[in-house]
């Protein structure tokens, strides 16, 4: 399709451009003599005739490729092009200058016109060949825009699959080990034994229904994160302290799904499970000028030797968060006086 | 050897994990649990001390994971006898690694959640095992460079009495055999630890560490220069000045590592 022709704002932003174009026209006419009604009575029909001729060149940008023609061929054809849509231009100016003349206002027109007619071919030339550039200037944009839109929406792809990736990816180890609890309580606790069988399946139903969408509130997270932390509190028993600090406006944020749940389980798996004492895990969100803030603060032995994985959970998240927002988040991890600690702030979002 | 009674020990880091192995016990007086350990550190203690007849072994701890609490337990048994091991049932939730590495050297295992069957079948085989006095369990230090995979060594561990002392390999100076055992030497000090040379270097980074003589490895960014004797033999000159013997086959390993 035609890019002047499919848009409104490009169709009239082109037309506008032709009343300078035809006020030229009119001004040249006059400094060869000619009445201010001789002139302005021809150059508004060329204008608005220039105005649909132009538009052609278009079509020929599409067909003859600049890549894959030689200079010479290109040459040849723009060249033999220019000359017979100019002459097709210069040539109604001729016959609409003879309409004219039977005006007795316009009686001298059609004299008039034949001494013009080089310069007016040559003008069409000249604008024959602008006109082609821009349009080839245009179809490279055009190009380029389709190029990032294809690119996004490869990143898109992308994206929804390593979600279900994800969502797929249910850590085996605590799976095994959530079951294996059940299985010592059931004799012990039964009470207990079913409340952990409860939780589990309520974990397992919320991983796999959020992996179904690309975000969700922070709300809807978290309940995620409280239903593993709950299980994983059994398991634990007193070496798993969780300290929620989570402002109420913060809860209604949008997050990318299963953005926070990996770092909840990066902090138990590298580091509460690391020490026999085990510890505190913080858990804060808060909001600051439109922007989020959230934080995981875990105990840590950094003279532990990294187990593997530990790197890998946490550039997955740090990538998933650059592609969700570029250039506007940040992503923090380090260590710090036997605690490590993540923090990753980005733009609030909210629910429409 | 008839045996009436066999000592245990239980290891996990979780409680609920350790009650449901002392519940399956239960059922068996002729078992008498010494302790119960939450991590490798206590396991170690517990094991040289009062070294058990059975261990129920959990591999993933803090601290010690399993695989190393076995190879610094492992040692001269009671009474300065021959090597001592305690017949070891490994337990682990899911870890692909160390699964390879029983399958691999034929080492029974239960894996979270195990039936009573199942436990019961473990039980009894490591009972024999007890009974019988000969444990085919591969050397524990080669069980845990299989369960490492292909995640390289980092640390060493070492045990004198009850205490555990680790050495980062990139504070290791050099190591010497002595024996049934390995000297290491790191800043100054230097630490016995039962396994012997050719174990240790085939745990290492061969791009790091060479066997330069039969009875010396080195870390070859300790090395500053060759010293050429008499005779075509040849000195390592260490940063710290120490001179060791350079064989004539790790002269050549050299020659090829550095050119």
């Amino acid at each position: 399709m035609h890019p002047i022709l499919t848009s409104r704002t490009r169709l009239l932003a082109y037309l506008i451009l032709w009343v300078p174009l035809g006020g030229l026209l009119a001004g040249l006419a006059m400094m060869q003599g000619w009445s201010r009604l001789e002139a302005v009575a021809l150059a508004v029909p060329m204008a608005v005739m220039g105005a649909g001729i132009y538009l052609s060149p278009f079509y020929l940008c599409k067909v003859v490729s600049v890549e894959n023609q030689s200079h010479q061929n290109l040459f040849i054809i723009w060249g033999f092009a220019a000359i017979v849509d100019a002459g097709f231009w210069s040539g109604t100016a001729w016959g609409v200058a003879r309409l004219l003349g039977r005006f007795d206002a316009l009686h001298a027109l059609p004299q008039k016109i034949t001494p013009a007619l080089p310069v007016l071919w040559s003008l069409g030339i000249v604008l024959y060949l602008a006109s082609a550039a821009f349009y080839y200037l245009l179809i490279a944009l055009q190009r380029a825009q389709k190029a990032e839109a294809e690119h996004l929406q490869l990143r898109m792809l992308a994206q929804e699959a390593e979600l279900k990736a994800l969502r797929a990816q249910l850590n085996p180890h605590f799976l095994f080990n959530s079951l294996n609890s059940i299985s010592a309580l059931t004799s012990v606790d039964s009470k207990r034994a079913r409340e952990m069988c409860l939780l589990l399946s309520d974990f397992l139903r919320k991983s796999l229904g959020l992996g179904e969408r690309r975000q969700v509130a922070l709300r809807e997270e978290l309940d995620l994160v409280r239903a593993y932390l709950s299980i994983e509190q059994i398991r634990f028993g007193e070496r798993l302290k969780v300290a929620w600090d989570i402002a109420p406006e913060a809860e209604a944020a949008l997050v990318p799904t299963l953005l926070l749940q990996p770092l909840v389980e990066n902090a138990i798996k590298h580091g509460i499970s690391a020490l026999p004492e085990g510890g505190v895990l913080r858990l804060q969100a808060t909001i600051q000028k439109g922007t989020v803030t959230f934080t995981v603060d875990n105990p840590a032995n950094r003279d532990a030797p990294l187990k593997p994985g530990l790197g890998l959970g946490l550039r997955q998240v740090r990538q998933r968060l650059w592609g969700r927002y570029p250039d506007r988040c940040r992503f923090e991890s380090g260590y710090e006086e036997g605690r490590h600690r993540v923090v990753l702030t980005f733009p609030l979002e909210t629910e429409p | 050897m008839s045996k009436d009674t066999f000592t245990a020990l239980i290891v996990d880091d979780e409680e609920l994990a350790r009650g449901l192995v002392r519940e399956h016990l239960q059922s068996h007086p002729e078992i008498v649990i010494l302790a119960e350990c939450a991590n490798g550190f206590e396991a170690v203690k517990a094991a040289s001390e009062q070294k058990p007849d059975l261990l129920f072994l959990d591999i993933q701890m803090p601290k010690l994971d399993g695989f190393e609490v076995l190879e610094l337990i492992s040692g001269p048994g009671p009474g300065g006898g021959a090597e001592w091991q305690p017949a070891t049932v490994f337990i682990t939730a899911f870890d692909q690694h160390a699964i390879k590495a029983f399958e691999a050297h034929a080492v029974d295992y239960l894996l979270k959640p195990f039936s009573e069957v199942r436990f019961e079948e473990a039980l009894a085989k490591a009972k024999a095992k007890c009974i019988a006095g000969q444990f085919s369990v591969p050397r524990p230090s080669d069980l845990s460079a299989a369960a490492r995979g292909s995640w390289p060594l980092e640390r060493l561990v070492v045990r004198d009495g009850s205490k555990v002392t680790f050495i980062s390999l990139d504070k290791l100076d050099y190591v010497q055999a002595q024996d049934d055992y390995v000297e290491l030497k790191t800043e100054g000090r230097s630490y016995l630890k039962q396994q012997t040379l050719s174990s240790l270097e085939n745990q290492l980074d061969p791009k790091r560490f060479l066997r330069v003589h039969r009875s010396f490895i080195l870390p070859l960014d300790r090395l500053t220069r060759l010293e050429q004797g008499l005779t075509d033999s040849w000195t390592a000159i260490l940063r710290d000045g120490t001179k060791l013997p350079v064989s004539r086959s790790g002269y050549a390993k050299l020659k090829e590592l550095i050119g």
